[in-house]
């Protein structure tokens, strides 16, 4: 049976569901949108209602954090209804022109932002890094994979290039895909084009078991749920870079000798915490910074706040005109004294700090990745 | 010579400038120029009219108190039927543009829209359009016909000074049928304020560097100044400071202006995405490592407040001169 056979009941597993609310109740952004996820798990039983509720706005308000499912008592997961709603919507077509662009970007240049593949290199300008040639003989230890926002943002950039740094001062064996990488399609699956992340997923997969390589490493916990998780076929072990550099300070390869004597909190993104698991690493290597004095928010680990910059959400803005959970987020970490805001995560990376800028304190909350406090305390 | 009939075009008590400018225009083509008025208790448009037309033919009727497709199809037709005018103006507007093309299938006229410059051949209009954003001039060799129609864009003929004192034939409502099936509900006024940034030929884009929203009538009036537009960054958006349909970028609006002047917008990418594809972008900053500067093709590295003033002062010198 092919999947446009199985209608919204089955796939979802629609009547398992007991309509207990703790979806709705623990969804961050239905403290600032009209979205109510339970509601969508009752409506969309009837197939009938499908497409009118396809085309209710609040369904791609919904940033695919995966509280809902993490606090489900039932094990479904209602996300993937908001999902299945918005694959509705661009089969037929009906697409806000930022998604369809970056969709459209995606599918011509292998990333969203509506650059060229040439400049897929840029960010590491005169860092000497260096392109792995598929079906090498020697294997290489570590295979990088580059978000596109790490690529191509110049903001984020610095990330990467963080990374290439620390790699280096840790003498591991890494190397990069080159021009040819392309877009994991994280987002585009959570945009609900399914048929672009399927091209994502085969032509990624083969690319990446092209290469003789030990273990692949993200920059983007994004990438990381798309490798790990989505990808059919993949030989390679995926890590997310904070358990690489985790095990490089636990092994003594890593040595961080400078100070940073800041208030520093950690933000967990989305798709690292509640829905891999990864909450001791990023925390022991920002403790392991010499002058460091850690807090945590309130809302941390599988209570973490969501930023908002997930689930296709880059391209997507909500009708509410409430406070942005990233500023909630921001006004937290002010309350709590904390200076600087440590993420793991490009999305997390910009969403927070423009957060700072509308609550106007740019000049004394500074975010950053852990990557950036790394190459600094080297 | 036939007559040329031209079509008076009025809202909401105010007669629109192209209708003068029509007159105007046709009274230059030779031949007797006669003002179309329909409408309801409008005898001071009637009177305006007589100022620049021959004569003005005058419906005084309930029915035509709004523009309604049908109603001015069915009178005019009757008018056109019984006076038999060679050329009918009509201004290039949405009530215009809605009309001429239904008049001139029922009535098997030859028809030509948003003409910008009009000859005639006798009794023949060979009118000019303009195609790929006002770069080519066509001209139109137009099809045999009783009746030649023609929309014409605004400020195609200029307004001038009345100077006839045309006779007002007051005439009986034509249309007797009854048209009920399509009627005038309301009008829906814009919210104040609403611009489509995506057609703006220029654009000033405001970032946080502006500090604080009291300091917007600062880059308001350097807007001003130029004749553009003001956009905003997400951040200036969420601050509430300019509404949502100003907002430039990745998950805002894609803007190709001529000219785009960001002002205190340090080019995040999710800014910079919306607004590369400008012809001209001039950054000012106080931060030369600005992003912005990676794109501008002018750049001034220097507090947004003491620039922008001068500036403005300067564009409203120029202009002035």
């Amino acid at each position: 049976m092919c999947a446009e056979e199985i209608g919204f009941v089955e796939k979802y597993d629609l009547l398992g569901c007991i309509q207990c609310g703790r979806c709705t109740g623990g969804c961050p952004v239905a403290l600032r949108t009209d979205l109510r996820v339970r509601c969508f798990m009752y409506d969309t039983q009837n197939e009938e209602r499908l497409e009118e509720l396809s085309e209710k706005p609040e369904i791609w308000d919904c940033t695919t954090c995966y509280t809902c499912a993490a606090r489900c008592p039932k094990g479904l997961e209602p996300l993937e209804v908001l999902i299945g709603l918005r694959s509705l919507q661009i089969e037929e077509g009906r697409v806000q022109p930022t998604v369809r662009d970056a969709l459209e970007s995606i599918f011509k240049d292998g990333n969203p932002w509506g650059s060229p593949r040439a400049k897929r290199l840029d960010w590491t300008a005169d860092l000497e890094v260096e392109a792995l040639e598929p079906e090498a003989e020697e294997t290489t230890d570590v295979l990088l994979f580059v978000c596109c926002t790490d690529a191509y943002d110049p903001r984020v950039m610095k990330v990467a290039q963080a990374l290439v740094k620390v790699l280096k001062a840790a003498g591991v064996d890494f190397g990069l895909i080159g021009e040819e990488e392309s877009c994991c399609g994280s987002e585009v699956r959570r945009l609900g084009e399914e048929g672009l992340f399927e091209m994502c997923d085969e032509e990624n997969v083969e690319l990446l078991n092209s290469f003789n390589v030990n273990r692949i490493v993200t920059v983007s916990p994004h990438c990381y749920n798309t490798l790990k998780k989505e990808y059919h076929g993949l030989k390679h072990p995926v890590l997310h870079y904070t358990e690489l550099v985790a095990e490089l300070l636990e092994e003594g390869k890593l040595q961080l000798s400078k100070e940073i004597a800041k208030v520093i909190t950690y933000h967990d993104p989305c798709f690292l915490g509640k829905q891999n698991g990864i909450y001791d690493e990023p925390r022991y290597i920002i403790t392991r910074i010499p002058g460091v004095e850690f807090r945590e928010f309130d809302r941390c680990r599988e209570r973490s706040l969501c930023c908002e910059g997930g689930g296709g959400k880059m391209w997507v803005e909500s009708e509410s005109k409430a406070e942005r959970l990233a500023e909630i987020r921001v006004e937290d970490a002010k309350e709590m004294g904390a200076e600087v805001i440590a993420v793991a995560c490009p999305f997390c990376l910009l969403t927070l700090e423009d957060a700072t800028k509308v609550k106007g304190v740019e000049e004394e909350m500074r975010v950053a990745d852990i990557l950036e406090l790394l190459a600094e305390a080297l | 010579m036939k007559d040329i009939f031209v079509l008076m075009e009025h809202r909401r008590g105010e007669m629109r400038d192209v209708s003068v400018e029509m007159l105007c225009g046709a009274a230059k083509l030779g031949g007797t120029v006669v003002a179309v008025l329909l409408g309801k208790d409008v005898d001071a448009f009637a009177e305006k009219a007589a100022g620049y037309a021959d004569k003005v033919l005058y419906v005084n009727d309930p029915l035509f108190e709004n523009y309604n497709s049908e109603a001015y199809q069915k009178a005019l037709s009757a008018l056109i039927k019984e006076h038999g005018p060679g050329l009918l103006l009509i201004g290039n507007t949405a009530q215009g543009v809605d009309l001429a093309p239904a008049l001139a299938v029922e009535l098997g006229a030859s028809l030509v829209t948003d003409i910008t410059a009009l000859e005639m051949d006798g009794d023949k209009p060979k009118p000019t359009r303009t195609f790929y954003g006002g770069k080519l001039d066509a001209h139109f060799a137009m099809k045999d016909a009783d009746l030649y129609i023609l929309t014409v864009r605004e400020a195609t003929f200029t307004a001038e000074e009345p100077s006839k004192s045309g006779e007002i034939v007051k005439v009986d409502n034509p249309v007797t049928e009854d048209i009920s099936y399509r009627k005038f509900v309301e009008y829906v006024e814009p919210e104040v304020g609403e611009v489509d940034i995506t057609q703006s030929a220029m654009l000033v884009g405001v970032g946080r560097g502006i500090r604080e929203d009291k300091n917007l009538p600062v880059v308001e009036e350097l807007a001003q100044a130029l004749g553009a537009d003001l956009a905003a960054s997400r951040a200036v958006v969420d601050a509430g400071w300019l509404p949502a349909d100003r907002q430039v970028g990745i998950s805002g609006k894609t803007v190709k202006p001529k000219l785009y002047l960001a002002v205190g917008i340090s080019g995040a990418f999710q800014h910079v995405t919306g607004m590369k594809g400008s012809e001209v972008i001039v950054a000012i900053n106080k931060d030369p490592d600005a992003p912005i500067f990676g794109i501008a093709d002018y750049g001034i590295v220097d507090d947004l407040f003491k620039v922008v003033p001068k500036l403005t002062e300067k564009i409203k010198e120029l202009k002035g001169a």
